[in-house]
């Protein structure tokens, strides 16, 4: 019965990611598009990875379920789940239990995240019996709570196929999946990216809502930092397959120390203030070839440029309790 | 645009090719990359030039040999020769023209005509739209080579213009339903919206702007076209039903089965295997040649 | 209620297919060369029947009578078709074409359907395993079988095949569906002549189709396995099995169309192999109509063979709206 989810343990749990590396074997040779990245998801909290698209945060994502679809490859790091083990090495049969049951995870292109050929319905109980569920009343019933909570009329949504439900529903069955086996880890790829505003800020807050009621963990992945600084607890900001800065959220917005980063703020359009306040980021984010070079990543879009910017990657580092940044320039003022 | 083509990435795609001489040095380029292509294109080249000249090479009545009938192979007969003591090389190279020839008007027709409907049924979606892919969905149900044999009871096969022509009238309709549903994906696209905001004509669009997406298909299907058209020209006149007029490759493997019995008889046997090998080592050059067409006409192949 | 006005629709399109090729043959054999029907008129004539006589004979075989108006020949010509007539055959002796053909009709279903269920079977399979395995070299190595077999034609296929086996290495029988020595029947000896001598064209039939159907089947798998959906029920921790089934059933869905489509087409897709194999089926019958000048035959043959196609058309697009959700609304 309810039994089998009840007996887990419902204290929050965190993740640690150490020294990650992913790459993508393309003609032009291996591209680094997660390149030693290091954090500690805290538990109990939304972080908000932010960056731009193609800074290597949605591959960051798959990298945390060790699911990194080809030609990318994850050669160096660990994951460590908390009571879960490195998703890295654990063994597969585990590590297919873990996805799912323990770590959620809502896809950027939950648009397509279902089999068009089988009911909404069915596909929860394909992952029920995956999991090894043995009451799936239960966990119909509540998939059913989860889809009503989101606003939907659940019946018709279980009996539906993928092509029959709108970009928002979509997405808010994608929730349900990742939610249904009650894990305590969800990770949020671009929830938002496709859907229009309205069913932008719903999705938002009925995400906000599970997160306080069910004491998750959240990751939630963006490239908007209206929506990360709304949500987030903490914030983690990436930039080239590379982590510039991390912090509270509010440190983040009121001190930001990374060029990157206060440019990021800037962008923010605030609905109150005039458009023209808004300053978006000039240039744009480094390609292969710049990848590779020895200098800062940012140097070359960098307004706050100093000359061994062009020679020498900054550290990524501690610059106060939970607090770090990758600047030649982050320890100097503010 | 100079910028553009200075940087790494970039210059690793080449344009559309504008002139001549430079697609055919990006085209001598891809088929030089990897050796089968030289060979398919090879020997592609082999079998045009043996269809061209291979008439002029022998006298119009092939000597005959009552003395060397079914003669094993030898330097006079390098494949031996058939029931009246002819070379088979002879034959095959005589017989080159007709196949040949008609196998590259059917693969014309059938690409013209599949490629305009196509286009034309996709652009102007309508009635026009409607009824062109009725006659598509029946051309495509009427079992073609039933169809053929059933023809050759009332159409003369003897000019190999007359046997392209029946094979291309039979066998466009696929390629004009796969145009037609290129073309209606692209109409959708940015830029061919752009052509008709800017009032352009539609000749213009369709042939312009739309076909040169699509060319990597079509010529795929043009060299895809020659084989199909082969085999079925090959096979009406193997099974016998059209009447014998030429040399041809498919009435030497009808003697030789039918009449020779080859398939009992070791001596006949290279009477049967010439137009067979002909037929295998010329269809070997077009699938290999084809994987340089592919990618020198697909654009997403040339990025990689 | 949508499916059934989708399917009457496809009904009646299927109907005036029929009769435009049953047009098509009319007009064919009344374009041929010395005008068959005309020539029989008055070759029966010439044998002493009287014009009444003669009409009647013709009539019956070809279903209409030279001599009247082209529009009242056509109608009639249709209207026997509807019946179910199809003519009397003039190489057979007056047998109708219809009996014919449906004597024929099983020799040519029998091999190419175990033909087509044995090379789909092996090559939906194989496809799969090519598709997964694609880096590897057992994933090369079949797409290389595939390549090759669907290159080679069929009657060249054929002609191999025969060769190899009845005259190089004799083990199987070469032409003729059985052994002619033995009673047919339900009997031990005739059945496995039966067998032995299908072998070959069976063989010749899957291995011709065996490569199409492989090179679409990992095409397909290829595609699938970039949907997003696929990567998604991996992150969500589904069982492999799972994850395998919903690849296969999203992967063979368009595979089923072309299967039941297939199914029309092979009334006259084995004339090589018959030819080749001396089988009894519709296909050496369509040959034998030809080259005998039985133009009731040839016509009715012809027409069957389209007609099961148009049928098999009908049956896929209906098969396609109850398989494929997405097509049902």
């Amino acid at each position: 019965m309810a039994l089998e989810f009840e007996a887990r343990d419902f204290h929050p749990r965190g993740m640690q990611i150490r020294d990650l590396h992913v790459i993508y074997q393309t003609n032009q040779g291996e591209i680094p598009a997660v390149n030693g990245v290091s954090m500690a998801i805290a538990p109990g909290k939304i972080t908000g990875i932010i960056g731009e698209s193609g800074s290597g945060k949605s591959t960051l994502a798959m990298a945390l379920m060790n699911a990194v679809p080809k030609p990318g490859r994850i050669v160096k790091g660990s994951v460590v789940v908390d009571g879960a083990g490195d998703m890295l090495t654990i063994d597969k049969k585990i590590r297919q239990k873990v996805r799912g049951r323990d770590i959620g995870f809502v896809f950027q292109a939950s648009q397509n995240s279902l089999n068009p050929l089988i009911r909404v319905g069915k596909q929860v109980l394909d992952l029920g019996r995956s999991h090894n569920i043995k009451d799936l009343r239960a966990l119909l019933r509540r998939a059913k709570e989860l889809l009503e909570r989101m606003g939907m009329d659940a019946e018709r949504i279980l009996l539906s196929y993928q092509h029959e439900l709108s970009g928002g529903m979509r997405q808010r069955v994608g929730i349900m999946l990742a939610l249904v086996l009650e894990a305590q880890v969800v990770i949020l790829d671009e929830p938002t990216t496709a859907l229009d505003m309205i069913s932008q800020a719903s999705v938002l807050e009925i995400v906000r809502q599970i997160h306080q009621e069910r004491h998750l963990t959240t990751i939630l992945i963006s490239h908007d930092m209206g929506v990360v600084a709304d949500l987030a607890d903490n914030v983690v900001v990436m930039y080239g397959g590379e982590l510039a800065e991390a912090g509270s959220t509010e440190e983040i917005l009121a001190h930001p120390l990374h060029p990157y980063t206060q440019g990021l703020i800037r962008a923010i359009p605030r609905i109150s203030g005039p458009l023209d306040q808004a300053i978006a980021l000039s240039g744009s984010p480094p390609d292969v070839a710049a990848l590779k070079v020895p200098g800062c990543l940012f140097a070359s879009r960098c307004p706050k440029r100093l000359p061994k910017c062009e020679n020498s990657r900054p550290i990524y580092e501690a610059i106060g309790s939970d607090r770090y940044v990758a600047c030649f320039r982050g320890t100097e003022h503010d | 645009m100079s910028v553009a083509e200075s940087t790494p990435v970039s210059s690793k795609i080449p344009h559309v090719p504008k002139n001549r001489a430079t697609f055919l040095h990006t085209a001598w380029r891809v088929i030089a990359k990897k050796p089968g292509r030289m060979v398919g294109l090879v020997i592609i080249l082999f079998f045009t030039l043996m269809a061209i000249a291979g008439p002029y090479l022998y006298p119009r009545n092939l000597p005959i040999n009552p003395n060397a009938i079914y003669a094993p192979i030898s330097w006079k007969y390098p494949l031996g020769t058939d029931f009246e003591g002819t070379s088979n090389l002879a034959l095959i190279v005589t017989g080159a023209r007709y196949v040949l020839f008609a196998a590259f008007m059917a693969a014309l027709f059938t690409v013209v005509i599949g490629t305009v409907l196509g286009l034309v049924s996709g652009y102007y979606v309508g009635w026009s739209d409607s009824v062109i892919m009725r006659i598509t969905d029946f051309i495509l149900t009427i079992p073609g080579f039933p169809l053929l044999v059933v023809l050759s009871t009332v159409w003369n096969f003897g000019q190999p213009v007359a046997m392209g022509f029946v094979l291309g009238i039979t066998g466009w309709g696929g390629l004009a339903r796969a145009v037609r549903s290129q073309t209606l994906s692209l109409r959708e696209r940015g830029f061919i919206e752009a052509a008709r905001t800017l009032g352009l004509s539609p000749f213009h669009i369709l042939f312009k702007e739309i076909l040169p997406n699509i060319a990597s298909y079509i010529a795929m299907n043009l060299l895809l076209a020659i084989t199909g058209s082969i085999y079925a020209e090959v096979g009406l006149f193997f099974l016998g039903v059209v009447p014998f007029q030429a040399n041809n490759w498919g009435v030497m493997l009808n003697l030789a089965v039918f009449s020779a019995g080859a398939m009992s008889s070791v001596q006949a046997l290279p009477y049967l295997l010439s137009p067979l090998i002909a037929l295998l080592v010329l269809t070997l050059g077009v699938v290999l040649f084809l994987d340089a067409v592919d990618e020198l006409f697909n654009p997403r192949l040339k990025e990689a | 209620m949508q499916i059934l006005i989708r399917l009457g629709k496809r009904i009646l399109a299927g109907i005036v297919m029929v009769l435009v090729v049953a047009t098509f043959t009319f007009f064919l054999v009344r374009l041929m060369p010395g005008n068959p029907v005309a020539a029989k008129y008055n070759d029966l004539i010439l044998h002493g029947m009287t014009p009444v006589q003669a009409m009647d004979q013709v009539r019956v075989m070809y279903g209409f009578i030279p001599h009247q108006p082209l529009w009242q020949q056509y109608l009639l010509y249709i209207n026997q078709i509807l019946h179910f007539n199809l003519g009397r055959s003039i190489s057979y002796d007056g047998v109708p074409v219809l009996h014919i053909i449906l004597a024929a009709a099983p020799w040519t279903i029998i091999l190419v359907l175990t033909g087509l269920i044995a090379s789909f079977v092996v090559g939906i399979l194989a496809g799969v395993i090519a598709a997964i395995k694609r880096s590897s070299v057992t994933g090369s190595a079949l797409s290389l079988s595939g390549s090759i077999l669907h290159g080679i034609p069929q009657f060249v296929m054929g002609l191999f095949l025969a060769y190899v086996f009845t005259t190089l290495w004799v083990i199987l029988p070469f032409g003729a569906p059985y052994n002619a020595s033995l009673t047919p029947g339900f009997n031990w000896p005739f059945l496995s002549s039966l067998a032995r001598h299908a072998i070959l064209p069976v063989a010749t039939y899957a291995l011709s189709s065996y490569g199409g159907w492989m090179l679409t089947m990992k095409s397909s798998v290829i595609t699938v396995l970039g949907d997003d959906f696929i990567l998604a029920s991996e992150v969500r921790g589904l069982k492999t099995w799972t994850q395998v089934k919903y690849i296969a059933h999203n992967a063979i869905l368009p595979l089923f169309t072309v299967l039941a489509l297939s199914i029309g087409f092979m009334f006259g897709g084995s004339l090589f192999i018959e030819d080749i194999f001396d089988y009894p089926g519709l296909g050496n019958l369509l040959l034998h109509a030809i080259s005998s000048r039985d133009y009731p035959l040839m016509s009715g043959a012809f027409l069957l063979i389209t007609v099961a196609v148009i049928i098999s058309n009908i049956f896929a697009d209906f098969l396609y709206s109850v398989v494929d959700p997405r097509i049902r609304r």
